[in-house]
């Protein structure tokens, strides 16, 4: 009885070490990410027409395509147009959200034009944007800050309005000057509101350029894919959109950081 | 908290909305006409194409589109959503995909939908179902994973079938994150309704923005955005109703 549970234990524990591993999440995901690649790669050899993108054929242009110097300058195109109207709108955005959560007048003055432009496509004013500044790069930029500059204005309202009120009075008891009582206050208590605008206004922004690009026909990523896909090089294209995957999440990535990390008493989803 | 008050709050707002339009009538009058349009002349041309029927026309085609995609992302989406919750094996293998194609800027397929696909229905509802989908999803496995291990538990100890596990443990719980996602999947469709209406076969709302740009008609044009500011607001109303009405059940 011992003997053969010895016997039969060797085996056992290889077996239950090699099924911990299949368990395991990290082994999980690599496999799922193998079969969606290779169900990709199957489905378009079967049914779909030679150009269209598949995993081998990214993965054979790809170092050709991101050591092109066209595509290089496309991609630093695109991302200074984001990260610059991002930029803009953080500034702008925070003011004018501040100002809205803070001061009832411009609240109410304010809150319908913000909202409604919050909810409207960025793709329906493309036309128009077009049309005050020609088809340029400031015209990327406009629509960039347009899709990004009302989702932080909003957040920072909405976090300029959740400042706890005993606060304000300590502040007002001990004669605190306006200027502490926005950076030492609001500000601080309203970060994470604002970075939860920012992670939301990033995404947007990016949304925005390539759209921009796609109408506007300037160098850049969207155009990138544009002009690729129109002359059937859809690996080569598709290149660019793993790029711009890589940006969002990272952007995404960077945000829930940086939330983790500088603001704990902020997990509130 | 008198009325006084009100009156006064609802005075500067409407002090607001009145100095709005006419600071946009003024600015009409102001700049050249290729650039703006006076708000009298966006109405004008709004009630002439309104009489003629073509606004309801196109209005009705955007929207056969835009439900068409979200109806079928909702229905897509909420159903692996929830079984990504059951299983729990297939959720750890795939939430990083998920959350990876919620960050993916989906405009950027659209030149690959159009060479593939050509123009027509299809592809467009493709397109707003791509940007529909993805948020339902992702919030619905969010909520999952919210679940407390310990209800899942006392069902399995009470012998509860796997129809009673469902109706009353999974769709209960995740349902209202599963509501953040369609509120977000709401807003989301209609970027993808319209630049599908501008990239890919014009119509709808698209088309008539596209027409006021080409036939350089700003007032026709400003009256296609206007629409198109106002069905904003009105989706992202509802999906706020839509999120708040589930959300009181929500447990924290």
């Amino acid at each position: 009885m011992t003997a053969h549970t010895l016997s039969a234990a060797r085996p056992a524990t290889n077996g239950a070490v090699l099924r911990a591993w299949i368990a395991s999440p990290l082994f999980l995901k690599i496999a799922a990410g193998a079969v969606l690649l290779l169900a990709w790669e199957v489905t378009v050899r079967a049914l779909a027409p030679a150009y269209v993108a598949k995993p081998l054929a990214i993965a054979r242009v790809f170092t050709t395509v991101i050591s092109d110097p066209q595509f290089l300058a496309a991609a630093g195109a695109t991302l200074g147009a984001v990260v610059g109207g991002l930029l803009i709108s953080l500034v702008f955005g925070t003011a004018v959200g501040f100002a809205m959560g803070r001061i009832d007048l411009v609240e109410r003055g304010m809150r319908y034009y913000v909202n409604s432009l919050f909810a409207t496509p960025m793709v329906a004013i493309l036309p128009l944007v077009t049309l005050w500044f020609g088809y340029s790069a400031d015209a990327r930029l406009a629509v960039v800050v347009f899709a990004a500059f009302f989702s932080i204005a909003v957040n920072a309202c909405d976090g300029a309005r959740s400042v706890p009120l005993e606060y304000l009075e300590v502040a007002r008891s001990f004669r605190a000057p306006p200027r502490h009582n926005l950076f030492d206050i609001v500000f601080p208590s309203s970060l994470p509101y604002l970075l939860a605008g920012v992670r939301l206004a990033a995404g947007r922004a990016l949304v925005g350029a390539v759209v921009a690009e796609f109408f506007i026909s300037i160098p850049g990523l969207g155009y990138y894919i544009l002009y690729n896909s129109r002359t059937f090089k859809h690996s080569e294209a598709f290149v660019a959109v793993i790029l711009l995957v890589a940006v969002g999440v990272s952007f995404e990535v960077l945000v829930n950081w940086l939330t983790r990390r500088y603001l704990p008493w902020a997990r509130r989803d | 908290m008198g009325p006084e008050t009100r009156r006064g709050r609802y005075g500067i707002v409407m002090a607001s909305l009145i100095a709005g339009a006419a600071v946009w009538e003024a600015a009409g009058h102001v700049v050249s006409g290729a650039f703006w349009a006076p708000l009298s002349a966006t109405l004008e041309s709004f009630l002439e194409s309104a009489r003629s029927g073509f606004v309801v026309r196109q209005i009705m085609s955007s929207f056969q589109l835009y439900l068409t995609g979200l109806a079928l992302a909702i229905l897509a989406g909420a159903p692996f959503g929830l079984v990504l919750a059951r299983v729990r094996w297939l959720r750890v293998a795939l939430e990083n995909y998920i959350m990876m194609l919620y960050a993916t800027p989906m405009v950027a397929l659209i030149p690959f939908i159009l060479s593939i696909m050509g123009f027509g229905f299809a592809p467009k509802a493709l397109v707003v179902f791509l940007f529909a989908v993805f948020p339902v999803i992702y919030n619905t496995v969010e909520g999952a994973r919210s679940i407390r291990p310990e209800l899942v538990e006392i069902a399995y100890s009470f012998r509860t079938s796997e129809w009673r596990l469902w109706c009353d443990v999974l769709i209960p719980y995740t349902l209202p994150f599963t509501m953040t996602g369609i509120r977000q999947a709401i807003a989301r469709g209609l970027v993808g309704m319209v630049a599908a209406e501008i990239f890919l076969s014009p119509s709808g709302l698209g088309q008539m923005i596209m027409m006021g740009s080409q036939n350089f008609d700003t007032p026709g044009l400003l009256a296609a955005i206007l629409i198109i500011v106002l069905l904003g607001v009105a989706l992202m109303d509802f999906g706020r109703f839509l999120e708040n009405r589930f959300a009181a059940w929500r447990g924290v």
